[in-house]
């Protein structure tokens, strides 16, 4: 084939590519919204207590489980996940055969499903534990799920502060940790909120990990953690599959759409931050 | 002298610690104020590299756990019922009161897992590495970032929503046009294409953008056309990591259950046939966990450890083709 009909083809094939991605996209978050705004947006549904069997329930104790649920997540997994970025990016500049064996466990947890988190969550914290399904079960569980994704993050971010930074703490006399504590953990400080940030975003859409740790339904607000709880993702997927409620399909568009406005939200607070950030280093 | 990398100070002639001497130098150089000199005695930095290589390490413990528990808790199923009527048979007939006395062959469900990666990544892949090579190379600039964000916003989407968007959009089209239930594995497939997208573009994109930008110019300059750069340039030199962003994409179909489970169709048979009702291993999971006890309990883990073997070696394949870097999502 002659080379210019040939480039105006596959410039054709590559636009259509992409402009299908996007339009999936666009499809997805039409067709959600157009079905669940307004149910999402009604202030009965979503301050509501939920039904068992009649229609017109809400959704309230499945958005405060999945906030109490994100914020237990965070506090557990957030310390260990900067220690160990911390760990691997300032204190192993040559990588031993130790450091490559943690790279290599964190690499596996981050591509394992989380259905097989929530096996394991189900048998070590739930059954092994004695915990039963309980929101600090779920938490525990999304806190492995989690970790690696914070850890990888935060470790890009503190490598990415020059080393000039260090050398000019080090010539003021700091030892190493005062450094990291005062000099390369405020400039890596966005990058790290930034991805701990889109891994709630993660968190809060998570159901396969937390059907079988933290709960799939509750009647009552969860205030204690030892009690079981009802993320909304995975309330959402009860409500379609099991629930005995006539009015299924609307409160599954509702929370579907409730959902998807989360994280979209989550997502964009994170993006923004990140691009505040960036411009706030270029001007100041 | 011997010296301790990064402390300048706080060493006595012999080369011995001594924090009297470290708090003096410092009080000579008058940044007492700015760091917090006491804080500094009381956690030297041995201490604080102990403390940190621990939490590190707890990353490698939570492997360890996850392997134990998963097998452990799938041995009764291997033992009792033996291997072959496990791996080797596509009878699933559990039996709730007495479970020693039920089927559980998970032959059909491993094919159904297979099948539906593989029709993922048949209309996936093309779309990721496609949108990946548009953003590179085709994309005007002010389309570059709006499709990028696109993608990651994909990213985003929990699976429930998805699953929801394919149950009541995608297979009501697939029952109309086919005159089918809709349910199968072809919904499964379009529904798990859209969702390794984000996972292949973003990285095939870093790989794209690993490749220097000399070689790009001197094909250009030679008088290349773009579609000549792009497929005997940059495809070529960027062929290691598109492998691994398809590979890890694959990992995510293999994984991803509630958007499958919903449109799937949760039988428990054999076929191979898209367009029929069947279940694949992480769907399995899902639908019959909740009433499950003993060794049908355990053959469900059976399946969870078949998953974890998967994306274990799928991420060593990974390495591999990235020879031995560390991923970077």
């Amino acid at each position: 084939m002659n080379p210019k009909r040939a480039d105006r083809i596959a410039t054709v094939v590559f636009w259509s590519l992409s402009m299908t991605t996007l339009a999936a996209l666009l499809v997805i978050i039409v067709r959600i919204l157009s079905k669940g705004l307004l149910k999402a947006l009604n202030p009965f549904f979503v301050f509501g207590k939920p039904e068992a069997l009649k229609a017109g329930g809400g959704v309230l104790p499945m958005v405060v489980s999945t906030l109490y649920i994100t914020v237990l997540t965070v506090v557990i997994a957030f310390p260990i996940a900067l220690a160990t970025a911390i760990y691997l990016a300032e204190y192993t500049r040559r990588e031993s055969r130790l450091t490559r064996v943690i790279r290599l466990c964190i690499d596996t947890l981050a591509s394992l499903p989380s259905i097989v988190f929530g096996l394991f969550g189900m048998s070590l914290f739930v059954i092994f534990l004695g915990w039963g399904y309980s929101l600090v079960a779920g938490a525990a569980t999304l806190a492995v799920l989690s970790l690696p994704v914070i850890a990888r993050s935060a470790e890009e971010s503190i490598r990415s502060v020059p080393d000039t930074y260090r050398e000019a703490s080090y010539s003021l006399g700091a030892s190493k940790w005062t450094t990291i504590r005062q000099v390369v953990l405020p400039s890596a400080f966005p990058g790290v909120i930034t991805g701990t940030i889109l891994a709630i975003g993660r968190i809060i859409g998570e159901s396969a990990a937390v059907i079988y740790t933290a709960g799939l339904f509750v009647r009552k607000i969860p205030l204690n953690p030892l009690r079981t709880g009802a993320p909304l993702s995975a309330y959402i997927w009860y409500a379609q599959a099991e629930a005995r409620i006539p009015d299924f399909r609307s409160v599954v568009d509702g929370g579907a759409a409730l959902l998807l406005i989360i994280v979209l939200l989550v997502n964009f607070v994170a993006r923004k931050l990140a691009s505040y950030y960036r411009e706030k280093k270029i001007a100041g | 002298m011997h010296r301790r990398s990064g402390r300048l100070f706080g060493e006595n002639r012999l080369g011995a610690p001594d924090p009297h001497l470290f708090l003096y130098d410092l009080r000579e150089m008058g940044i007492s104020r700015s760091v917090r000199l006491s804080r500094i005695v009381k956690t030297p930095d041995n201490f604080v590299k102990c403390a940190l290589f621990i939490c590190s390490s707890l990353t490698v413990f939570f492997v360890f756990l996850v392997i134990v528990f998963i097998l452990s808790s799938s041995v009764p199923a291997l033992k009792e019922l033996g291997f072959k009527n496990v791996f080797f048979s596509t009878k699933w007939s559990p039996n709730v009161s007495a479970p020693l006395k039920g089927n559980y062959g998970i032959l059909a469900f491993l094919n159904g897992t297979i099948l539906t990666t593989i029709g993922a990544l048949i209309l996936g892949a093309p779309l990721g590495v496609g949108t990946a090579v548009f953003i590179d190379e085709y994309a005007p600039v002010w389309l570059k970032g709006l499709v990028f964000r696109g993608v990651e916003i994909i990213a985003g989407i929990p699976s429930v929503v998805i699953g929801w968007f394919g149950l009541t959009l995608l297979v009501p089209m697939i029952a109309e046009i086919t005159n089918t239930s809709g349910y199968g594995m072809f919904a499964a497939s379009l529904v798990l294409a859209l969702m390794v997208v984000p996972t292949i573009t973003t990285l095939s994109f870093e790989a794209l953008q690993a490749v220097p930008e000399d070689i790009h110019d001197a094909s250009v300059a030679l008088g290349a056309t773009r579609w000549q750069t792009v497929s005997r340039v940059l495809l070529p030199a960027s062929l290691r990591g598109i492998a691994a962003a398809v590979i890890l994409g694959m990992c995510r179909a293999i994984g991803e259950t509630m958007a499958v489970q919903m449109v799937i169709g949760n039988a428990r048979q054999l076929t191979f046939n898209p367009l029929t009702r069947t279940s694949t291993l992480t769907t399995r999971i899902v639908t019959d966990m909740g009433e499950s006890h003993g060794v049908f309990r355990s053959a469900l883990f059976a399946q969870g450890l078949v998953l974890l073997i998967f994306s274990a070696v799928l991420i060593i394949i990974v390495r591999a083709a990235l020879k031995g870097r560390a991923l970077s999502q």
